[in-house]
């Protein structure tokens, strides 16, 4: 057995071209272009947010009633007809520019935030990335979304202070959105078509994140691992953030050692045997990144660093866990076990407020694989 | 209160296949597929308690164990599963013991039904319900599904191979199977 590298398949999420007559545009004829079933119910965010619990459509937080009126105006203020299909879904369901609107406008979402959930949706709908495992599995994972590109300040996206979290912008609703077609549509419901353990906080409004570009001494995130300069997000199926602190490191080495090592464990998604290879991604703090570049300008020589440090010796795994790793080929000759296949895949991007001290980690899911989509321009 | 209507923003496939296909039938004579993965020893174990029995009966059988499905490693397992498939004429599909693998076990024996191949994957008790749930979101909700004990892959081998043992006779129920010349209902 060799070490099992990462290379993305050719396979892509079909979907078949819109079967409706696009003469008239999508306000400009008397078609009644919605066609989700019309559900009554009081005229109230109380009476809707319950009913929807008993629906079966809610998260647990109120939500806005999507009404004919309310989806029309979200609509009209987009270039997308409401029956164009997106994604087929893991149960081949279909995700059209109508149900993503419906739980858009319920979630709060603005209307100019439609084609950078678009764009999530088609990211996590590529094969690659594995939903249908993320959707059932006990594990804790939801996707997390790293933004690039001017969307980011145009839709108040974090990349600085409390950037995973805790920050007031309007990313909450639009990462509540992508979460809310996760159930309504891509059918991850906790119980019924998920058996998550434990959950995540992260499985209520996501993780969406800016990266902080203007601060990052390398190219964004997007540029470096897709070619697309601008708007772009990359989808990442994780476990939840983690927090590495490091008040003691100085320079470039001294760091990664930190970051590396912390963020190998027995437990973690990297050294489980239900898979032969995954993924990892870290953010870094500007402050810390700028200390890194300063000894390291390639991100590909960080990535060798941190990737060299982020290992764990095989006997020091319970021996069952071991064996099953041994059989999959994945105990090096220098008798370590490493995070991932290769230092590429330890993928790397920078956020964070001024405070330094931290850097973020996200460990990832399975063997599922992050994926970079551009965003479309808006009208 | 005033009373509005609201857009339903659910989806979900509106087909669905009932039926739990044919019947395996007598396994004399017959080629067996046991779909394995990565994870669950326990279910090496019971495969190859059963395969034994099959074989004492005159079928043969053979295994394909589930690796990576992503990447260019998911695009070789989803083609060198289908030419699987084309081999066999009888499947059993394992082991739904967690949650993504009960995802990706009634995924391929969905893919195995639809092939025309009598299909039964096999749940711990646990994930029986998820189970039949993803089935029929699969559109095969009548798929059979064959129950073990929960927690299995905990125990130590002799236990399991003791339930394998056990649950060997409902296997063959719920595949409608027999391992004589003559045929049996499920």
């Amino acid at each position: 057995m060799t070490i099992h590298t990462i290379k993305p398949s050719s396979r892509r999420n079909p979907v078949p071209k819109p079967l409706v007559s696009r003469d008239c545009g999508p306000s400009g004829c008397e078609i009644d272009w919605l066609t989700s079933k019309r559900v009554e119910t009081e005229d109230s965010i109380e009476a809707f947010t319950q009913a929807s619990l008993e629906l079966g459509w809610g998260d647990g937080l109120p939500l806005i009633p999507p009404t004919d009126a309310r989806v029309r105006a979200f609509l009209s203020e987009n270039d997308r007809y409401p029956d164009e299909l997106i994604a087929h879904m893991p149960d081949q369901s279909e995700c059209t520019v109508e149900k993503i609107v419906i739980n858009a406008v319920m979630a709060g979402a603005a209307p100019e935030s439609l084609e950078l959930i678009i764009a999530a949706i088609q990211s996590i709908t590529e094969p690659d990335f594995e939903l249908y495992g993320v959707n059932a599995t006990t594990a804790s994972v939801y996707p997390a979304f790293v933004v690039n590109g001017p969307i980011r300040d145009a839709l108040n996206i974090p990349y600085s202070y409390g950037c995973t979290g805790g920050v007031a912008t309007q990313a909450v609703a639009i990462g509540r959105a992508i979460r809310l077609i996760m159930r309504n549509v891509a059918g991850q419901v906790a119980g019924v078509t998920t058996q998550t353990t434990f959950g995540s906080p992260g499985r209520l409004a996501g993780l969406l994140i800016g990266e902080w570009e203007e601060k990052s001494p390398w190219a964004p995130l997007a540029e470096r691992r897709a070619g697309i300069a601008g708007n772009a997000i990359t989808s990442f199926g994780t476990m939840g953030t983690m927090n590495i602190l490091d008040t003691t490191s100085q320079g470039a080495m001294a760091f990664l050692e930190m970051i590396g090592k912390s963020v190998a464990y027995p437990g973690a998604n990297c050294f489980s045997p239900s898979m032969e290879y995954s993924e990892m991604m870290i953010g870094l703090n500007p402050i810390c990144a700028e200390i890194i570049a300063a000894e390291l300008p390639r991100i590909e020589d960080v990535q060798e660093a941190v990737w060299k440090f982020s290992s764990v010796p095989a006997d020091w795994l319970e021996k069952h866990h071991l064996g099953q790793l041994e059989a999959q080929g994945r105990v090096r000759s220098d008798g370590r076990i490493y995070c991932t296949p290769e230092p590429k895949d330890m993928i790397l991007f920078v956020c964070g407020g001024l405070g330094g001290l931290h850097a973020l980690g996200l460990h990832s899911f399975g063997s599922a694989l992050s994926q970079t989509k551009p965003v479309a321009a808006a009208i | 209160m005033a009373l509005i209507k609201v857009l339903d923003p659910t989806a979900r496939r509106a087909d669905d296949n009932a039926s739990a296909g044919p019947d395996a039938g007598s396994l004399v004579g017959k080629r067996v597929g046991f779909r394995l993965d990565q994870i669950w020893r326990s279910w090496d174990w019971i495969s190859e308690v059963w395969a034994a029995k099959f074989r004492e009966a005159g079928a043969e059988v053979v295994f394909w164990r589930s690796a990576g499905r992503s990447g260019d490693e998911g695009e070789r397992m989803n083609a060198e599963y289908q030419d699987f498939l084309k081999t066999i004429d009888v499947s059993v599909v394992g082991l739904a013991n967690c949650g993504s693998c009960t995802g990706w076990t009634i995924r391929d024996a969905i893919a195995s039904a639809n092939a025309g191949v009598p299909t039964t994957a096999i749940a711990t008790k646990n994930f029986e319900d998820f189970a039949h749930e993803l089935a029929a979101r699969g559109g095969r909700s009548g798929l059979r599904v064959h129950v073990l004990p929960y927690p299995l892959n905990e125990l130590k081998r002799d236990e399991v191979e003791a339930i394998g043992e056990a649950y060997f006779e409902g296997a063959l129920a719920a595949m409608g199977a027999s391992l004589t010349a003559q045929e049996k209902a499920a």
